[in-house]
């Protein structure tokens, strides 16, 4: 009987392996306990009360759905400013970088260099303005105990400043990388690994922020079917 | 006690819980009920949801010790934060309590309003 329950519950929890497993193992113990605490004799019929009366599998696994999402949120908020202070560092670097080897740009580069470089600031500002809207979004409130259809809106909300904030980001990164190419051009030099090393660097921020999104949204995909209690 | 009105409640009933010292889940149910004189009627699964919850707010800790049966158990316990915020809400439901109780009776209430 109490297996049954626990692989319901942990079925229920499967938007989240990591809680799952840890919900498991409390659950477990609390209904052994109190199974163990039961003066009736009857083994079975303990089992029955104790699972009776922790409640309906779906119905907590909601109320876990709340608190794991809005933690998930809240590191996605945390990822896109960061994300946003690495590519800023790794720009600055870049360009200090430039200054150092006094690398400049070809005479018919520049004009386009200049179209691209103000794409590129426009991008990275507005990714900025969103990126710490959206974090101040996401911790501007409690997490509630139930996983009502207000709650839904609010994560949409948060995700899609996120998303947005990230769109941004990616644009200000390309801008990046057709800016470092023009002035690379083809001949590689030593003096090319700086540049080269904070483009990845950009990058790999961009990507970590679209990973933790997809992970976000695909997890709040899969607590549609929770009730909304 | 109607189940609505206590879920409303519920941090403030697990922080109070938790206030003589760390607990695991069944025994923070257990405190409650005897703290409470078995007035409240929660499905114990839901003091699970508020314990995470309350953890990731910062105002609890936790974690795994073996206990004498060999399982493992998660321990709770109130941090700085959540002694401060169970002071808060005592204050608030204090006030609120004998604001209502006052007018329950016909009498103004002792002290500031709500």
């Amino acid at each position: 009987m109490i297996s049954n329950y626990l692989d319901a519950l942990a079925d229920a929890l499967s938007f989240d392996r990591s809680l799952s497993r840890r919900v498991r193992q409390e659950v477990e113990d609390h209904l052994r306990e109190s199974v163990a605490g039961d003066p009736i004799d009857d083994r079975l019929e303990a089992e029955r009360h104790a699972v009776a009366n922790f409640g309906d599998p779906h119905v907590l696994a909601a109320q876990f759905a709340v608190v794991s999402l809005a933690r998930r949120t809240r590191r996605v908020g945390v990822a896109v400013a960061l994300a946003i202070a690495g590519v800023f560092g790794a720009m600055k670097a870049r360009v200090a970088w430039y200054g150092v080897v006094q690398w400049t740009m070809d005479e018919e580069a520049r004009a386009l260099g200049a179209r691209v470089l103000s794409i590129d600031r426009f991008a990275f500002w507005s990714a900025a303005v969103v990126g710490l809207g959206a974090l101040g979004y996401i911790n501007r409130g409690r997490i509630p105990s139930v996983f009502h259809p207000g709650c839904r809106k609010e994560l949409r909300r948060a995700l899609l400043l996120c998303v947005s904030a990230t769109g941004f980001l990616v644009v200000s990164v390309m801008s990046d990388g057709v800016l470092t190419a023009l002035r690379l051009g083809a001949d590689l030099c030593p003096a090319s690994v700086i540049p080269i090393i904070s483009m990845a660097i950009e990058i790999v921020c961009v990507g970590v922020v679209i990973f933790l999104i997809l992970d976000t949204m695909r997890r709040a995909a899969s607590t549609e079917a929770l009730p909304r209690r | 006690m109607e189940g609505e009105m206590l879920k409303g409640h519920l941090d403030m009933i697990v922080l109070a819980a938790l206030a003589p010292g760390p607990a695991h889940g069944y025994a923070v149910i257990e405190e409650i009920r005897r703290k409470s004189g078995r007035a409240f009627n929660l499905p114990e699964g839901t003091v699970y949801p508020a314990l995470h919850r309350l953890e990731q707010a910062g105002l609890l800790t936790s974690r795994w010790i073996t206990a004498e049966s060999g399982r493992r158990r998660r321990v709770y316990a109130l941090t700085r934060r959540g002694d401060r915020a169970l002071a808060e809400r005592r204050a608030v439901w204090e006030q609120f309590s004998a604001a209502i109780g006052g007018l329950l009776k016909g009498a103004p209430p002792a002290g500031k309003p709500a």
